[in-house]
């Protein structure tokens, strides 16, 4: 995928995006109470009726032993931890990382920093999970790295197309006021480039939630525990319990993303 | 600062910016881009570089805040060698104004004024009272704009944003690359008055970029005419860059419309206007009949109690009608003030019904007249005048050569 | 055992697993190309169907694959058919994006003009607009395909085709000296079809543009 493709006015068509926050529908434009509580109020009832539903439901022991509080609140706080550690991760690698390539001595590295990183994306996600496994060892840290390694790009290429498409008349005007290269960085190039950063750091962050799923198979844990738990012992309530809790999960953060991502971008923009 | 011990030799007025054969030179370019320029630039004037696009003027200005290195040469500011200073403690002394204006688009109206201010480590209290009195200073209600952002600005309101903030910590010096060149015609036309205006208070020297050289010559105390490489072909006052043409580049460049260009620059006040026969409002047929006889002109300026200008009043229309004078004949809509410029007299002349136009002083009260003849011999004189003038400098020159030999 | 001792004992095998994975691929990417241009020639015109289809084409993207898989198995079973439609699914919001773009950036004096020569609506669309937009939409199913051939790797967790399956044996097997090469040649498989597919795009893009608008 090109780094910077042709610049498009609406965001959300950008043709070179991955995820493109499809909750955003339920927010809205505007920042409403009913833009931002309308989502989370159907996955809860999605969640609501699916407990609902098992209730009804003549549960063996092996349901009872997958899709009880306790199992289930474990396998989300491990969700959670992985999605949000290797974001963190990701962010304090791909921001600095994206700085450093698009100031003007790293010109010439670029093309082959960008080549690795494209065929890095076409790396399947639980191919690299498995490699770590099978050569390093298995659990957290594992899953961890290969959550990293496969949510780097869209922050770093965020990064610096988000630095790159900064007005160059906003810098020169900076400059001539005497600011130092280092204030511009500071104060003009990356907080212009917010919005576009936490875009990309809101698709790292989905990319992650999703790929934790399968961090069950080098048991790291997580809501993959409990779909695959049901997957082996061919208990298909639970197979569909655990998939409905984990797609609500994975909407709710792209929604809470969604909202950060326009919360915290620069006023004015 | 004036030096007492310097001779009389030195410049009439102290120089603000020295360019001190200046030069850049673009890597992997074959010329240079700028090519040894020296250049004085008055403390306290606007000093215009106009020149076809690609002469380097742009370039030349940005070496003045070293936006761009010059590969060799000085820069002379305030009598300090900045060539190797810190450049950008440099700019901080420097207002720079760009087209695009360039206002940062997540900072409010205030904060992208106070950008300077506060690298500099002004108190808050300061700032605030700095940054109303700029936005005041620009035509914009401190009230009202201080808190928007540059999103919900007109263009020609960023523009005044633009200039508030070059002049935040009060440079000496401002540099301003085509400021008003994106903006529509009629809000550049006020917004050139009106940074003019600005201009007689705060006594700023301006380095001003401009390809257009009606802007230049609206403008300028100075105008350097740039050809490629930023060469000087003349550098002087508009007065006598369009009286007298360095060469033909310089004729080229401003055109053939030379000294209609001058009318600009010729006030009515310098003129000497012409009587026309004038009655009151009241007046007899009799006694306007007498005024018209009394003169070789084809109609009477109607003016009320206060002498100021009602009609035109011919003298058929007086012997056709019998209704009062200030409902017969044409109004005389075309009124301009003694400090307007020929240029303005001669548009007033085009829009009005009657092609004369009545100068009248702070009051309105009826002064004389500005007719087209007036104008026409005027341009003629201008004309002869650069002639002649050329000529004498050609004389002084050959003369000068000939002690030499 | 090396890659290329584990190649020689496997490599017939590793092939047909390719192929099938590669027909995967080819399958999903042909069922959500032509769903998704369907829907993006739909509702390019109107505000609120074009929001609605890129959302919940875009929910589709956010749902995690392993989730996506799970909540087919219970009403399809087993097997490649949840695979396929799981797979199709993640194809379709860059189809559908790039179709509404590229639509949408369609100089409209063109097509009044078009409309002034007296071509209908569909003439209009299919011999004007969409050849026009033909380069963005193409982008949006190459960017479809890299994407379902990585995902299509987990499809083995619920019995589907392709590499995925020699990735979990591998895990299957940790330990054994046939483990690492399995896995790494498996991943090694995708990667190539996804240069290929790549290629592929390339070759298409330049064979079907129309010169005149071609970079």
């Amino acid at each position: 995928m090109a780094l910077s493709g042709q610049p498009v006015a609406d965001a959300d068509l950008n043709p070179g995006a991955l995820v493109a926050g499809g909750t955003d529908l339920f927010r809205g434009r505007r920042a409403s109470a009913m833009g931002y509580l309308g989502l989370p109020i159907v996955l809860a009832a999605v969640c609501g009726i699916l407990f609902l539903w098992l209730g009804t439901q003549d549960l063996g022991s092996i349901e009872r032993r997958s899709l009880n509080f306790e199992r289930i609140s474990t396998a989300f706080v491990e969700h959670m931890a992985l999605a949000f550690v290797s974001t963190i991760f990701v962010i304090a690698i791909a921001v600095p990382l994206g700085v450093l390539l698009t100031r003007p001595a790293a010109r010439p590295i670029v093309p082959p920093v960008i080549a690795v990183a494209n065929i890095g994306q076409a790396v399947p996600s639980i191919g690299v999970l498995v490699i770590l496994a099978l050569i390093w060892t298995i659990g957290f840290w594992p899953a961890i790295v290969a959550l990293v390694a496969y949510s780097i790009l869209p922050v770093l290429r965020n990064t610096m197309v988000g630095l790159q498409q900064v007005d160059q008349p906003t810098i020169e005007a900076a400059r001539g006021m005497g600011m130092t290269k280092r204030a511009v960085l500071q104060k003009i190039e990356l907080p212009l480039a917010v919005p576009v950063i936490l875009a990309g750091v809101r698709t790292a962050l989905v990319i992650n939630v999703g790929t934790a799923t399968l961090a069950t198979f080098v048991n790291a844990g997580g809501l993959g525990d409990i779909i695959q738990g049901g997957l082996v012992s061919n208990r298909q309530t639970v197979v569909l319990a655990g998939s409905v809790l984990t797609a609500a999960l994975a909407l709710f953060i792209d929604h809470i993303g969604g909202i950060a991502e326009t919360r915290l971008s620069p006023k004015g923009l | 600062m004036p030096d007492v011990t310097t001779t009389a030799a030195s410049q009439p007025t102290e120089s603000m910016i020295s360019l001190q054969d200046l030069s850049k030179i673009f890597p992997g370019q074959p010329k240079p881009a700028v090519d040894s320029i020296d250049m004085e630039i008055p403390a306290g004037e606007i000093v215009i570089l106009v020149g076809p696009s690609g002469c380097g003027k742009t370039t030349t200005m940005r070496l003045i805040n070293r936006l761009i290195e010059p590969t060799s040469g000085r820069i002379i500011l305030e009598g300090e060698d900045v060539t190797k200073v810190n450049p950008d403690q440099l700019r901080r002394r420097i207002g720079y104004v760009i087209q695009q204006v360039g206002l940062f688009p997540h900072h409010t109206i205030s904060d992208n004024i106070a950008t300077v201010p506060r690298m500099l480590g002004w108190d808050e209290k300061r700032i605030r009272s700095r940054v109303d009195e700029l936005l005041a200073m620009v035509g914009l209600d401190p009230g009202t704009y201080r808190d928007r952002y540059p999103k919900n600005l007109s263009g020609g309101q960023r523009q005044r944003a633009g200039v508030a903030r070059a002049l935040s910590a009060d440079p000496p010096v401002m540099l301003m690359d085509e400021p008003f060149g994106a903006i529509d015609p009629i809000t550049r036309d006020r917004l050139q008055n009106e940074f003019l205006r600005l201009q007689q208070t705060i006594r700023k020297t301006i380095v001003f970029v401009t390809h257009d050289i009606d802007e230049a010559i609206k403008m300028g105390d100075r105008i350097a005419i740039l050809r490629e490489g930023s060469k000087i072909a003349q550098y002087d006052t508009p007065e006598r860059i369009l009286a007298a043409p360095a060469d033909d580049f310089v004729a080229d460049f401003i055109g053939a419309g030379a000294s209609l260009k001058r009318l600009g620059l010729t006030r009515v006040r310098d003129i000497e206007l012409i009587p026309w026969p004038t009655a009151g409002v009241d007046a007899t047929r009799t006694e306007v009949l007498e005024a018209l006889r009394g003169s070789d002109k084809g109609a009477v300026l109607i003016l009320d109690d206060q002498r100021r200008p009602v009609r035109w009043v011919g003298g058929r229309e007086i012997q056709r009608s019998d209704r009062p004078l200030a409902e017969i004949g044409l109004p005389s809509d075309a009124v301009v003030q003694p400090h307007a410029t020929l240029a303005d007299a001669l548009n007033e002349m085009l829009k009005s019904r009657f092609g004369c136009v009545a100068v009248v002083d702070g009051s309105g009260a009826y002064m004389g007249s500005v007719e087209f003849g007036t104008v026409s011999s005027v341009i003629q004189e201008l004309r002869r005048d650069a002639r002649e003038r050329s000529r004498a400098e050609a004389d002084e020159l050959h003369a000068a050569g000939a002690v030499n030999a | 055992m090396t890659i290329l001792d584990y190649l020689a004992a496997q490599g017939g095998r590793l092939l047909g697993l390719t192929i099938e994975h590669a027909i995967l691929v080819l399958v999903s990417v042909t069922i959500s190309t032509i769903i998704g241009v369907t829907l993006g020639v739909l509702t390019y015109r109107t505000e609120r169907p074009r929001r609605t289809a890129l959302a919940i084409t875009g929910i589709f993207l956010t749902i995690p694959s392993f989730a996506l898989f799970g909540l087919l198995v219970a009403p399809l079973g087993l097997g490649a058919t949840p695979a396929v439609i799981a797979l199709v699914m993640y194809g379709l919001l860059p189809i559908v994006r790039n179709t509404i773009t590229g639509l949408r950036s369609v100089d409209p004096a063109i097509v009044e003009s078009a409309q002034g020569m007296g071509m209908g609506r569909y003439r209009r669309l299919l011999r004007i607009e969409l050849p026009l937009a033909w380069p963005i939409i193409l982008t949006g199913v190459r960017v479809a395909a890299v994407i379902i051939v990585g995902i299509a790797a987990v499809a083995a967790v619920v019995n589907g085709p392709g590499l995925g399956k020699d990735i979990f044996r591998a895990l299957a097997r940790v330990g054994t000296p046939t483990a690492v090469p399995q896995a790494v040649s498996a991943v090694l498989g995708i990667i190539a079809i996804a240069i290929l597919i790549d290629f592929f795009f390339m070759i298409v893009a330049r064979l079907t543009t129309s010169r005149g608008i071609r970079a």
